[in-house]
């Protein structure tokens, strides 16, 4: 089945515009955490309720979800949020040029085939060409159904890819991509078998998978890490005896240096209003 | 849960924002609330951007827990018109407010006599602050309100420092800890405070939960909610029979205490440099005039959270930013407020310490 175009509109850098269609290209999946209790590796229970199903919910159903539209959820947490800046912009609007190890792997959330659109190949073309010899990832924000990302746009099999950057609570898989089912010209086809063939070092997608999964891993592995100092303390009833000493001592102090009658805390600050002044 | 206004003025508030244009009256009972600019992204990094419409639609959705938060307190709001990251206003005055907004008169040393502070009362008031950006909502830890404690505590709060110092203003409802964690994520310019990060916020909950115990092993009732940014509030209700200038230093022996049960992850350290590593243990909000954000008030963080009441069997399983101008409200409605009975768990931290001596000669 040929993906259906899912967007389109114009990239647009300097006074280039380029006409493009948005293609999914991959697939997201789940991962689901369980809460340890660190000090003896107990999942933690906890009583959640769902008020459709009407029915207690298993951690294991439970994923932390942004609106991003109306019923539309996706996972995501904070690290995304403060290192992605959001630009206003209803095109491709590219702002700068990085080098593609610039971008840490654990941004990026979903992938999408960028395809030029009516008239558009040969500035899609020249974007391609200078961005391959060039080694060179475009940063830009684009608007999707309304939500505005930031994204990366980069040379990939013959074709730009945008990868917006996000979390990856949704692991992203490129088995779902098809391309050879999107909407391609032999002359695209063509075009970018060349482009390839000038790189020094060709693109190899299964290179990429790796890094990303390794850095989805890490960061599983860095939450787990943080879930295991989660401890609430044992109780010492020695110290609680030390704790009330300390306070009333704190009390005395406190009282002492404002020179006020030593006398009962409560009874104290009741006489106190008797002396009041008329409101 | 107790609402002024009820749930059907928040629905037809809600009604009125959403079908609103960029500029409209709303009816808010029988008070009149203009606003503009409604599209206008206050929380522009936020995912997505949080525009003044949406700070109006979470002011009205939360008003039915949040304006309990603030009754009888004086409150501070902060302003940013140009949104998180612009030019930024602590406002205490309003002088030309309208005839729904209440105030109070409090003598202020500086000025050397009254000020009027503001009461947020109702719904219309809180729409009218949206209205001009105020993004944060600030209140103090004591107030006018006479229940359930506060009946024999004078009531003249603009005479003399004297008469505020005798009055319900000087004796709080709470003694309040603020923790946060002073763990750099790396990503800090010089000079920076830490951000919001994983490992932070992770230190921050162990040493919440520490506080918890002891303030537990002295008969408290512990209350935590998210700063909103990268800590913990603690508030510990109690009744109000201490001034600010005792609460503080029993705060500070807390504090101490806690510091000495883990000293590597507790620090009161005043010099910044020093508390690098472990989690700030600030007892110095215990004093009158000092605020921190409400609990459910909005957040000046880029992501739009807000100050969120939490339990404590799910403060292991949260993170400050799942809590949001949009997220909220929603939290809010389907598992209500953890908060909502803070003033009724007031505990008699007088006779928890009897034994030292405090009562036991009366």
């Amino acid at each position: 089945m040929a993906e259906r175009a899912i967007w389109s509109g114009i990239i647009s850098f300097g006074l280039v515009s380029i006409p493009v269609k948005l293609h999914s290209a991959t697939r997201s999946k789940d991962i689901s955490f369980k809460l340890i209790h660190a000090s003896c590796g107990t999942p933690i229970q906890q009583k959640r309720w769902c008020p459709t199903d009407e029915v207690e919910v298993a951690w294991e159903e439970i994923v932390r979800g942004y609106e991003y539209g109306k019923g539309r959820f996706v996972t995501m947490t904070d690290e995304d949020f403060e290192k992605l800046p959001v630009r206003s912009k209803h095109s491709i609007d590219i702002s700068a040029f990085v080098e593609g190890s610039e971008i840490d792997p654990i941004y990026f959330e979903k992938a999408y085939h960028l395809m030029p659109g009516d008239r558009g190949e040969k500035p899609y073309a020249l974007l391609m060409r200078a961005l391959t010899e060039k080694d060179l990832v475009a940063i830009a924000t684009i608007t999707i159904r309304k939500k505005e990302q930031l994204c990366a746009l980069r040379p990939r099999e013959g074709s730009l890819m945008l990868e917006t950057l996000f979390y990856p609570d949704e692991i992203v898989a490129t088995e779902g991509a098809n391309l050879s089912k999107t909407k391609v010209t032999a002359e695209e086809v063509k075009l970018a078998q060349q482009l390839i063939t000038m790189l020094r070092k060709p693109f190899d997608p299964e290179d990429y998978k790796d890094t990303y999964r390794e850095a989805v891993s890490e960061l599983i592995d860095a939450k787990l890490e943080g879930k295991e100092v989660v401890a609430a303390p044992e109780r010492k009833e020695t110290e609680v005896i030390d704790l009330r000493e300390a306070l009333a001592r704190s009390l005395k102090r406190s009282r002492g240096s404002k020179a006020k009658p030593n006398a009962p805390a409560r009874r104290r600050t009741r006489k106190s209003t008797t002396g009041r002044k008329a409101g | 849960m107790a609402a002024s206004g009820g749930a059907d003025q928040v629905a037809r508030v809600l009604d009125q924002l959403d079908e609103a244009d960029s500029t409209a009256t709303l009816a808010v009972g029988r008070h009149r609330v203009d606003v503009t600019s409604l599209d206008k992204p206050l929380w522009p990094e936020a995912r997505p951007a949080a525009t003044k419409r949406d700070l109006l639609r979470y002011l009205a959705a939360a008003s039915p827990w949040l304006l309990p938060h603030l009754k009888d307190r004086p409150v501070f709001v902060t302003r940013a018109p140009d949104g998180v990251g612009g030019k930024r206003f602590f406002q205490k005055k309003f002088p030309d407010a309208p005839s729904y907004v209440r105030s109070l008169a409090v003598y202020s040393p500086e000025n050397k006599g009254a000020i009027d502070l503001l009461l947020v009362t109702n719904l219309a008031t809180l729409l009218w602050l949206g209205q001009f950006a105020a993004l944060e909502y600030h209140v103090w830890f004591s107030r006018v309100g006479r229940t359930p404690d506060g009946r024999s505590l004078g009531t003249d709060y603009a005479s003399s420092e004297e008469s505020v110092e005798e009055s319900r203003l000087n004796y709080p409802d709470f003694l309040v800890v603020d923790l946060d964690a002073y763990l750099y994520s790396g990503k800090e310019g010089k000079g920076e405070e830490p951000r919001l990060h994983r490992k932070g916020f992770n230190m921050v909950r162990d040493v919440a939960l520490e506080v918890r115990e002891i303030a537990l092993s002295l008969g408290l009732s512990p209350y935590v909610k998210t700063s909103g940014k990268t800590g913990l509030h603690l508030y510990l209700p109690i009744l109000r029979d201490f001034t600010f200038d005792e609460v503080r230093e029993m705060a500070r022996a807390l504090g101490e205490f806690a510091a000495q049960r883990a000293p590597k992850k507790v620090t009161l350290e005043w010099a910044v440099e020093n508390r690098t590593g472990k989690v700030f243990f600030d007892f110095n909000q215990n004093v009158r005039g000092k605020s921190l954000a409400a609990a459910l008030s909005p957040r000046m963080h880029p992501s739009a959270t807000v100050s969120m009441p939490l339990r404590w069997d799910e403060l292991a399983s949260v993170y400050p930013t799942d809590f949001t101008l949009k997220t909220a409200a929603e939290h809010l409605a389907l598992h209500g407020d953890p908060w909502a009975d803070i003033l009724g768990s007031k505990a008699d931290l007088g006779a928890a310490l009897g034994t030292a001596g405090s009562e036991s000669g009366g």
